[in-house]
């Protein structure tokens, strides 16, 4: 009885291994794929982890502070009270009109989510799921890359490796690691969504899909100031296929209905406003839109009068034509009512206008232009697959792989220019160097299965080279993995808000200076006091220590930060008189000399110096240096740096501390020097507060003597 | 409207028209692979840095004293800094991304149809040998320039 029992289950197990497993190859195929999207979106929301286990859920650097404070109001204040929101504690006594000056659209997205998530009575804090936005988002963005590969390409196989390698690529990584609660997070989900619909409805012609692409290039508009990247590459897109004799029916219903839809909903973002109808950045949109219409307009009177008569028709309607869009851009020129090029993006296509003409863009280091290494740091085996990539897009070109091709050059030429766009190249390095993997791959491992029924050219060693090409590429990936693994974990999972130091013994020292400094400040000072510091601080000042600043990171008032600049590089007295006059209570500098934390307000002087310089022809950067032309702050340093207020709040009674073994007292260990004015007094300020290790000093501003 | 195009006779009664062979201008088509090979011109300059060259006028080569000698030494590599560059330096990684670029085009080109076996295993060796070089190269030049990068989890 129990042989039969046995047979019996072992029968069973039989069939039901050959009923669950005979999976036509199509299914099989769609399984082996959905796996592969689960472990890819996995991996890709993991590796963004770091920051969080090794520190806390925290959110990073100093615009994500600006973005948590405004999610806080919305979620608590309301949708319009949040549109419509004039905040009085930054910019003091100025204000700003936060409503019209942001892109809402990654305040509203996270928002969204926490709403959602406590319908569902998932109680998250709103801290945690700002954190972790961006590692879901980028979850997302792997998803709809494979969608965007699998469009250009036709093939589901590219598709995979495209979003595999965006899940991991350390480009992407640095501004979508969790804490890092900023704009570009959304963005490039938005980005690539607006372009695969885009694709997606050239091919198909469908007007549905055109439709959700302007919904996709609104959610685009109210994430990123990026967006201009789209609005001006589309229209390029219609121009190369206009002029390559690739104009079709679908390419007119696509675009008309994009632009169309697309600028009418642009402009339901205040920042954004009538800028969609009026900046030159949108101008060429307008003129591809024209162009197209008069395209289609002249092929259909084309066939309806004969050859000759329409060979005159069309060269007195083109004339007339082009004159007059000349004179009409003339005329909106001349009397200003197409603004030029904004700065930021003029930059982008003359790099040396903001050296020469605006300071405060051309301080800030993640718009210096790009170098090779920063290149092969964040894209290690893509730059060698990416021309690869575009040579198999030439090699069959289609009006998918024009637009890849396009959307390729003119990233990797504004990556050259700005480090930070390095982001918009990422989601294209990969897309194309997937293409190179796939028909690599495919190509060899042609080789090693032998195709059935066709002929395949047959050589000696076939099968041998096919192995040792795909062992080879093999080898390449993963070598791809452990770099990427490793750059995420040791340059891009840092807070910076927190900052920590291997000791000689390997153990971790942690320095939380700043938001002990924060909240000293939110907890021992009057609610209205209101503090000065260099711009770069005022976000978190503002989301930390909850108190009034004078400037923030939004900078968009030159001279009221110039105003600033001015008091730091003046004396004692001149400062005093402005401080006064802004009503300043308090001053938080940042200090390094202590610790050795490089990116202080010392190293930062100089820009204080420039940007003040710009609006007042008094202070001249020359003072500040030695006869000899140098920059030091030691006893050589020239006597006006060792007056200004900066250097005195900086090094106020760092004159008696020792800082390094076998080192006169007031060694700074940043400069790397004796300072050179140790013992003075304040006349103006008191020491309010310094934190632990010197990182953040504070002080307050002594009200006027009485008179008498 | 007769005497309108009358008028318009009226000079020609007087000015003789020259006989002027002109063509409207055509835009000259290009083949693809043209364009690419500008294209790929273009990647190889950009991503050697050449903006950051024009921009911030590295010098082209660093030098440090040797102190025993007094003589002067070439530094190729800007070191500790990833956002620095010379510019033989840059010239020198563009140069290898593009080999390395080229080496994967050789070795698709080589299981195309070709001539003679010979030279489809001469392309097969040639593409190896450039993603190979090119590839290490660039890990060397990298772990000169930051000598902290190691796989050290």
């Amino acid at each position: 009885y129990q042989r039969r029992v046995r047979g019996c289950i072992a029968m069973k197990t039989q069939t039901f291994a050959r009923i669950a497993f005979r999976l036509s190859s199509t299914k099989q195929e769609i399984l082996l794929r959905i796996v592969v999207l689960t472990l890819i979106y996995i991996i890709a929301f993991s590796t963004r982890l770091f920051s969080v286990i090794r520190f806390e859920s925290v959110i990073h650097e100093f615009d994500p502070y600006f973005n948590f404070r405004s999610t806080k109001y919305l979620v608590n204040e309301g949708f319009y009270n949040f549109i419509n929101w004039f905040d009085s504690a930054a910019w003091y006594p100025l204000g700003r009109i936060v409503g019209g000056t942001i892109y809402p659209g990654l305040m509203l997205t996270a928002a969204a989510v926490y709403w959602i998530a406590h319908f569902f009575h998932v109680t998250l804090q709103i801290r945690n799921v700002c954190v972790l936005l961006a590692p879901f988002f980028a979850s997302n963005t792997a998803l709809i890359t494979y969608l965007f590969a699998k469009e250009v390409s036709d093939s589901a196989g590219t598709g995979l490796v495209a979003s595999a390698m965006i899940a991991i690529v350390p480009g992407y990584i640095s501004r979508s690691v969790a804490g890092s609660y900023d704009n570009e997070g959304i963005a490039i989900f938005a980005l690539i969504l607006t372009f695969y619909l885009w694709v997606k409805s050239v091919k198909t012609g469908s007007l549905f899909y055109s439709t959700l692409c302007a919904l996709a290039y609104f959610y685009m508009v109210s994430a990123w100031g990026g967006y201009v990247f789209i609005i001006n590459l589309i229209p390029m897109h219609v121009l190369i296929l206009l002029f390559t004799g690739r104009y079709s029916n679908r390419l007119y219903i696509a675009y008309c209905t994009l632009y169309v839809l697309g600028t009418i909903l642009a402009m339901q973002i205040s920042f954004v406003g009538f800028q969609a109808v009026q900046s030159a950045e949108h101008m060429l949109a307008l003129g591809t839109f024209g162009l197209l219409q008069l395209f289609v307009g002249v092929n259909w009177i084309k066939k309806h009068i004969g050859a000759e008569l329409f060979q005159s028709f069309f060269r007195i309607a083109a004339s007339i034509g082009i004159g007059s869009f000349v004179t009409a851009l003339a005329i909106g020129q001349a009397t200003g009512y197409i603004s030029p090029w904004t700065g930021r993006f003029w930059t982008l296509l003359d790099p040396t206008y903001a050296k020469e003409h605006i300071p405060i863009i051309a301080s800030v280091s993640e718009h210096q232009p790009t170098t090779w290494s920063s290149f092969f740091f964040d894209l290690h085996l893509l730059v060698f697959l990416f021309p690869a990539g575009m040579y198999f897009c030439f090699r069959r070109l289609t009006d998918a792989n024009i637009f890849a091709i396009l959307y390729g050059i003119t990233s990797v030429y504004f990556a050259g220019v700005m480090v930070r766009l390095m982001l918009v190249l990422a989601p294209i390095s990969c897309v194309l160097s997937s293409i190179a993997v796939s028909e690599t791959l495919d190509t060899y491992l042609k080789f090693v299965k032998g195709r059935k029924g066709k002929k395949v050219e047959e050589f000696p060693a076939q099968k041998e080279i096919g192995l040792v090409m795909v062992a080879g590429l093999t080898v390449l990936l993963v070598l791809y993995v452990f770099h990427c693994t490793w750059v995420t974990s040791e340059a891009y999972s840092s807070p910076s808000i927190v900052l920590a130091a291997k000791q000689p013994d390997g153990s971790r020292m942690i320095f939380d200076d700043f938001r002990e400094a924060y909240w000293w400040l939110r907890q021992n000072t009057e609610p209205d006091a209101r503090v000065m510091s260099w711009w770069d601080y005022g976000y978190q000042i503002s989301a930390m220590a909850n108190r009034t600043v004078l400037v923030d990171n939004n900078t968009w008032n030159n001279s009221h930060i110039a105003l600033v600049g001015k008091a730091f590089a003046s004396n004692e007295d001149t400062a005093y008189q402005i401080m006064r006059q802004l009503d300043v209570d308090y001053v938080l500098v940042i200090f390094g000399g202590l610790t050795g934390y490089a990116s202080d307000d010392i190293n930062k002087f100089l820009w204080m110096v420039r940007i003040g310089g710009s609006t007042d022809p008094n202070i001249k950067e020359s003072d500040y240096f030695t006869p000899s032309g140098e920059f030091r702050v030691d006893s050589q340093g020239s006597s006006v740096l060792l007056n200004c207020l900066m250097y005195k709040l900086c090094y106020y009674r760092f004159g008696q501390v020792y800082t390094e073994k076998g080192r006169s007292s007031g060694y700074d260990r940043v400069r790397n020097t004796e300072i050179g004015n140790k013992d003075f007094e304040l006349d103006y300020l008191d020491e309010a507060y310094t934190s632990q290790h010197w990182i953040v000093r504070i002080y307050k501003v002594r009200s006027p003597d009485n008179r008498g | 409207m007769e005497s309108i195009l009358q008028l318009f006779e009226v000079p020609f009664h007087f000015l003789r028209v020259p006989i002027v062979r002109l063509k409207t201008p055509t835009f000259p088509s290009f083949s693809p692979m043209l364009v690419f090979c500008f294209v790929f011109l273009t990647y190889f300059l950009v991503l050697s840095g050449i903006i950051y060259d024009v921009i911030i006028e590295p010098p082209s080569i660093g030098s440090s004293r040797d102190e025993a000698t007094g003589s002067v030494k070439p530094i190729v590599f800007m070191k500790y800094r990833l956002n620095g560059q010379f510019i033989i330096e840059g010239l020198s990684a563009g140069m290898l991304f593009s080999i390395g670029g080229l080496g994967v085009i050789i070795l698709h080109r080589s299981s195309q149809k070709l001539q003679s076996e010979k030279v489809r295993y001469l392309l097969i060796l040639a593409g190896v040998l450039c993603v190979m070089v090119s590839y290490n190269l660039c890990i060397l030049f990298l772990r000169n320039k930051i000598p902290g990068y190691q796989k050290s989890f």
